[in-house]
């Protein structure tokens, strides 16, 4: 058995020292060292986007990364969206428009609108869909979540 | 996956010195998008990994106007696509690094890791073929420049020896007379990485073509340069019978892969219609009018 490695990492505002073993991936990581459950395991090969996180501002992909490449990163994950316990603007769009139903999916669309409307204050719906690319959802057919992020960028930057 | 070791260079010369120590039992590791799903497959079982994350020397983007674009290999391709200094001088290629795969991947996966593992399902070494792209390699005695023609053996296959590091690609200093034209074709929307894609640079002499340079990547087992549709394009006036038959030779000429996203038959009709639209738009011909 390999030695452990000490990370130091910051997740949701909040200083993070673990020791992980350097082929734990950080959905692993998140999910079942952290118990921070809301990032979704899904196909596990960088399809789906269910595990969306963001570091350093980026949306990636938390199966395709290894825990340890996070030393010294700064990670949002959707627990980490939430003002004071209150849904974020962006959340209350995807409840109000419809941008969820079973909600397996929408951990990682909130990471991907996340970075998106951080980039880009008001985007029309093609920039949306194809910032949306790296997600599936099987349940709402897609219009929901843009028409949520449309709304929610909208209340946020006004029109 | 395995137990490795994750090493930390914080040079290029320890990183050498590192995977020359550890010698068969060594791996390089970058955005690791493709490394981990191999590891997980147990596809590679490496005993150490020597990641170049903190090498940020190797992730600049910089143009000299002797020298062109120097990209390092650890340029993430939204660091690619996002450059401005990217966009100013080779805007096909932020075009084709902000189009491939998907958003989360594009933010992780490096251009270093993409050609070195040499998937041949990839956008962009038909791209830097296309461009004349020469690529920095150094290994534990020294560095070494060779010019992409060269670097795509084969399926997964690239002239690298272990232990040998890709640091940079260079494309020389834009020809302001030579445009670039790119395209690639998904399956399916819903697919994130290309059945074929074609690449077409042109000097376009009033109508007339020179220097084509003509390259299919993602259909066959390494980017192919077609020989002999550029000879035939070479010097000739483009009209629309000229690219249909352009895109008919292509389509000969190609050594086409046959995989779940695409048989063999598919990809040559796939890349003869690519042909036709690329060398129709290169010659400003309204490719939808040939039919
Ligand atoms: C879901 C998905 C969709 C994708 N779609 C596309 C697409 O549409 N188009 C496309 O082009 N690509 C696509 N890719 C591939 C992606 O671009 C590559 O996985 C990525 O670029 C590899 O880079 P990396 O930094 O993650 O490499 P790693 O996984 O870290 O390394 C890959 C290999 O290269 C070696 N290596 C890495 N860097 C170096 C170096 N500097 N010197 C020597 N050896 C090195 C490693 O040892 C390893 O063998 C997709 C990938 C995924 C997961
Ligand atoms: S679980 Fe990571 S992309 Fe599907
Ligand atoms: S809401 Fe069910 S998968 Fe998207």
């Amino acid at each position: 058995m390999m030695a452990k490695n000490r990370i130091s990492l910051e997740i949701n505002g909040e200083a993070v020292e673990a020791d992980v073993r350097p082929n734990r991936l950080l959905s692993d990581f998140l999910r079942d060292d952290l118990a921070l459950t809301g990032t979704k395991r899904g196909c596990e090969t960088g399809v789906c986007g269910a595990c969306s996180v963001l570091v350093d501002g980026d949306v990636v992909k938390s199966c395709l990364s290894l825990a340890i490449q996070m030393n010294g990163c700064s990670l949002t994950t959707v627990e980490g969206l939430a003002c004071d316990g209150a849904p974020s603007p962006l959340q209350k769009s995807f409840m109000e428009c419809g941008g969820l139903q079973c909600g397996y999916c929408t951990p990682g669309f909130l990471m991907a609108a996340s970075d998106l409307l951080a980039r880009t204050s008001r985007p029309d719906v093609a920039t949306i869909r194809k910032n949306l690319s790296g997600n599936l959802c099987r349940c709402t057919g897609y219009q929901g979540i843009v028409d949520a992020i449309l709304d929610a960028s909208e209340k946020m930057h006004g029109t | 996956m395995r137990d490795f070791h994750y090493l930390e260079p914080r040079t290029v010369s320890e990183a050498t010195a590192m995977l020359a120590d550890h010698g068969e039992e060594a791996c390089v590791f970058a955005g690791g998008t493709a490394l981990i799903l191999a590891l997980r497959q147990r596809m590679m079982a490496p005993g150490v990994l020597v990641s170049l994350g903190q090498l940020e020397e190797m992730r600049a983007i910089r143009f000299d106007p002797k020298e062109g674009l120097l990209i390092g290999a650890m340029a993430r391709h939204n660091d690619i696509a996002r450059s401005k200094i990217v966009r100013q001088h080779y805007p096909v290629v932020a075009e084709m690094a902000g189009g491939l795969a998907n958003p989360q991947v594009r933010n992780q996966a490096t251009i270093g890791g993409n050609l070195c593992y040499a998937d041949p399902s990839t956008d962009p070494p038909a791209c830097l073929l296309a461009l004349g792209a020469e690529l920095t390699i150094k290994g534990q005695h020294g560095a070494r420049r060779i010019p992409m023609d060269e670097f795509n053996v084969d399926y997964f296959t690239v002239a690298m020896e272990p232990g040998e590091i890709l640091t940079q690609i260079r494309l020389p200093p834009p020809d302001q007379e030579v445009t670039t034209f790119y395209r690639r074709h998904l399956r399916t929307p819903a697919e994130h990485r290309p059945v074929a894609n074609l690449a077409l640079a042109v000097r376009n002499r009033g109508g007339a073509f020179e220097d084509v340079r003509l390259i299919v990547g993602a259909a066959t087992p390494a980017p192919q340069l077609l020989d002999g549709v550029q000879d035939y394009l070479s010097g000739r006036s483009v009209t629309a019978e000229v690219a249909a038959e352009a895109a008919d030779r292509a389509a000969e000429e190609m050594f086409p892969i046959s995989d779940g996203r695409g048989d063999e038959g598919f990809r040559r009709q796939v890349v003869r219609a690519l042909t036709r639209r690329l060398v129709a738009e290169a010659a400003n011909l309204d490719w939808k009018e040939t039919e």
